[in-house]
């Protein structure tokens, strides 16, 4: 199996790198550059911040340039926020979007599996409409809708909590972020293992298991738990990749100063720095999350080895 | 050379010099109780891009450098220009002035701040090796500048000169009447020289950041917060009433509403589009708006074959019902604008079509004519460009139902990211874009880069020659009535040309609490020192 995770991670190499240039491209090609505002500077002034970020380089030498500073660990100076450099900026954001995504994912998958379970072994009872029900709404609600509500229950009305903000690492600002993104992961968890269980529930291998008589709890936890699993492990990648990196809309409604705001500003900024800086994040990111994906498959299926 | 001063130049020269000798700060009424505790959480709008003064450029970047800098000039809450480090100034010939430093102004390392700070801050915001963004902006009135910022001549070079500690010469290319007010801007600020050197590009991090301002810094989370405290060093620390002071970088509009409506933000920093009204019901107490010296405008692309001849352009902006457009669509307190310059700024009058007076019916029928004098005929098609926002699109909206309903013309609209757009207008890849302008400052000349031959910020690309010289003439011009006179007519003239659309003046709506005293609405640059503001007991 460590071959196979060496392999895995050599692997990550030539990906960052065709990913990297894919993204300088499109970042290049993409019409308007970071120095164009509302009042545009003169000429020598627009050739003075060129110089000063390389951009009065031909693209090949900047690409190089970028990639020579990547390989020293430098993620470069951001075009945007002229005090810090990218390094600094995602150090800094980095911490808030694992915190509140990776909390908020452990507690979505304990109540989803759990949701799910329940629902698919008492199907078509109350407790399985109830889950559907949160399935359903936390497919159809955009976050931008279920956050503003969060705040005007809990931080409005109630008083009980602070609409938005952070205050390193406070409990109390992190819950309804918090909140919101397990609401919205457990809607997709819930009803994946929902489904999943039932189809591994008529499966031929638990109908001889209840053949041999064998009771109910040991057929789920046993037989059943496991394979029913596979689906859940399979969307858990992509739904951390989202919770950490990409919830751009639960940062901006709760003013969290995390990855997914950076990423946002540093693409509508054209901070190329930046935005390259966050996309090698993410890469390592996804890499190793469908990495574990893939082994956690190998620990749920004995058919499958490394 | 010789020369004669105007008799209200040396006033302004003398009021100032005399009015040195008080103390500009928050001006607490009378009878008023003060809270015991004196903090204040200000929603920025975004995250700062710096907090180097010289190369800050956006409004929140500009509202923490005046609470952390303060230059030889400040503007105070009525936007009124007050002696800053420089207690009084004085044009001694038309191009050279001269600053006389107060002796009590410190860094916040107990340093005084003395003449060669200010030397040393304006070489290093001219050196192309800074590139700050203003460098040509402000650069332009200050004698070798521009020559400066395009390192055609040394820094060295800038008309700045420390006569000795407490006095600084600065020479401009011109007379310059309004150079108090520029200087006001603290990419002019000093800096101080031994804290960059020692600290290179970290110089402006918590603990390393020297400043002489009112506030120091205290903490900055970026992206969360940046927080200032009370200079113990400021040479006026005694009218300071805050202790301390929350930056909140919130850009979404609504979150930085629900932050103010559960307490945990003081002032708004503007409010979402189409939200004015209802505020204003709700809340108000803490509702507060004002015109401010900025212009919502829409380019015409003089080189395209069909905004070329004038006669479109000027149908064009005839038809547009302005006063329904600010109360029924905008909606927020918004003046409607009919020229270039706009109400409040100095050096020049507001000027205005005849036609603004006329009834709707017969500026349609006389839009009508020029149409057809123009070979345009109904059904013809143009092409407006703006950037994907509500706000803009709804203006956008309502401008071609105007040209679709009063002259039959069919507007094809194409909206876009912000960047594309400033590519596309800064190209003349357009036919109508959406555009607007915000005073950098108080000075008519501010706005006529707007329209003026060459200039950068001219999208339009229009250029009146006469009107160029005119205002060529009011510049060189030492009498601030000539100055007026030309540049008014100057702009009556380019403005004759149709070369833009002038909408609305903005106005900024936001919420602030009714606790939070030393705001004021007649401040024209919005530009608000947290040193004018207190927090009034309630």
């Amino acid at each position: 199996m460590w071959s196979y995770v060496f392999r895995r991670v050599l692997m990550t190499i030539p990906t960052i790198l065709v990913v990297i240039t894919v993204c300088y491209l499109m970042l290049h090609l993409t019409p308007g550059g970071p120095f164009d505002t509302e009042r545009k500077v003169s000429e020598a002034v627009m050739a003075n911040l060129q110089a000063k970020y390389h951009l009065d380089l031909p693209l090949w030498q900047q690409y190089l340039y970028y990639l020579k500073g990547l390989l020293q660990g430098d993620l470069g100076a951001s075009f945007r926020y002229a005090d810090w450099s990218v390094n600094e900026l995602v150090a800094k954001a980095l911490p808030v979007s694992l915190t509140i995504g990776g909390v908020s994912l452990l507690i979505s998958v304990v109540i989803g599996v759990l949701l799910g379970t329940v629902a698919a072994l008492r199907q078509n009872s109350a407790i399985d409409y109830l889950v559907m029900l949160i399935g359903n709404l936390g497919s159809a609600f955009p976050s931008f809708v279920i956050g503003p509500v969060l705040i005007l229950v809990f931080a409005l009305w109630l008083s009980w909590l602070p609409s938005g903000g952070w205050q390193d690492f406070e409990l109390r600002y992190m819950v309804l972020p918090m909140a919101l993104l397990t609401f919205i992961n457990v809607s997709t968890i819930g009803r994946v293992m929902r489904g999943s269980l039932i189809e591994v529930m008529s499966s031929n291998f638990i109908r001889t298991a209840r053949a041999k008589g064998l009771p109910t709890r040991t057929i789920v936890l046993r037989h059943a738990f496991k394979p029913a699993l596979m689906p859940v492990v399979s969307v858990l990648g992509p739904l951390a990749i989202s919770s950490i990196t990409a919830a751009v809309v639960t940062e901006s409604v709760f003013s969290l100063p995390g990855i997914g705001k950076l990423i946002v500003n540093g693409a509508s900024n054209r901070d190329y720095t930046l935005v390259l800086g966050l996309v090698v994040l993410i890469t390592v990111l996804a890499v190793l999350l469908n990495l574990l994906v893939d082994l956690a498959y190998a620990l749920l299926d004995p058919k499958i080895r490394y | 050379m010789t020369f004669k001063l105007s008799r209200s130049a040396i006033s302004a020269s003398v009021l100032l010099a005399l009015a040195s000798g008080a103390a500009f700060a928050a001006k607490v009424p009378a009878g008023t109780a003060l809270a015991a505790k004196q903090e204040l959480i200000r929603n920025n709008g975004s995250e700062t891009e710096t907090l180097d003064p010289a190369v800050a450029e956006s409004v929140g970047a500009n509202n923490l450098t005046r609470d952390l800098f303060e230059g030889l000039t400040a503007t105070d809450a009525d936007g009124k220009v007050v002696p800053g480090v420089a207690e009084s100034w004085k044009q001694v010939n038309p191009t050279t002035w001269v600053f006389k430093l107060r002796k009590n102004a410190k860094w916040s390392n107990g340093e005084p701040v003395v003449a060669s700070d200010f030397v040393y801050g304006w070489q290093r915001f001219i050196d192309p090796k800074t590139a700050s963004p203003y460098a040509s902006t402000y650069g332009a009135f200050i004698l070798n500048g521009i020559e400066a910022s395009e390192g055609k001549k040394a820094p060295s070079e800038l008309g700045v000169k420390a006569i000795d500690k407490y006095t600084l010469e600065v020479k401009t290319p011109y007379p310059v009447a309004f150079l108090p007010d520029v200087v006001s801007n603290l990419n002019l600020g000093p800096v101080n020289k031994a804290a960059i050197e020692k600290y290179g590009k970290e110089w402006t991090k918590p603990g390393k950041l020297v400043s002489n301002g009112a506030f120091v810094l205290k903490d900055w989370q970026v992206n969360s917060k940046v927080v200032i405290e009370k200079n113990p060093q400021y040479w006026d620390k005694g009218n300071v009433q805050l202790t301390k002071v929350t930056y909140l970088p919130v850009e979404d509009g609504f979150a930085d509403v629900k932050l103010f409506q559960s307490g945990e933000n003081d002032w708004v920093y503007q409010l979402p589009p189409a939200t004015y009204e209802k505020y204003k019901q709700e809340l108000p107490k803490d509702i507060r708006n004002a015109p401010m010296l900025g212009l919502r405008y829409y380019s015409f692309n003089v080189k395209d074959p069909v905004m070329k001849d004038k006669r479109v352009r000027q149908a064009l902006s005839m038809v547009i019902d302005r006063d329904l457009l600010a109360q029924k669509i905008t909606a927020d307190g918004q003046v409607p604008a009919y020229g270039v310059i706009v109400r409040g700024t100095a050096g020049a009058d507001v000027t205005a079509y005849e036609w603004a007076k006329w009834p709707m019916a017969k500026r349609v029928e006389e839009a009508k004519k020029l149409l057809a004098a123009a070979g345009v005929k109904p059904g013809s098609k143009i092409k407006f460009t703006y950037n994907t926002s509500e706000y803009h699109k709804k203006m956008a909206i309502f401008a071609a139902s105007e040209w679709k309903s009063k002259l039959g013309l069919n507007t094809e609209m194409e909206n876009m990211e912000f960047k594309v757009l400033l590519k596309k207008r800064h190209d003349g890849d357009f036919q109508i874009a959406r555009n607007g302008w915000v005073a950098d400052y108080n000075d008519a000349t501010t706005f006529l880069t707007l329209v003026q031959c060459g200039s950068d910020q001219n999208d339009n690309g229009n250029c009146n020659p006469k009107a160029e010289e005119l205002i060529k003439q009011g510049n060189q011009s030492t009498d601030p009535a000539k100055r007026k006179a030309a540049l008014t007519q100057a702009a009556k003239m380019i403005m004759d040309d149709y070369p833009m659309l002038p909408l609305l003046q903005y106005t900024v709506p936001r919420l602030v609490k009714s606790y939070v005293g030393g705001y004021s609405t007649k401040n024209p640059m919005d530009r608000y020192r947290s040193k004018d503001i207190y927090i009034i007991k309630h």
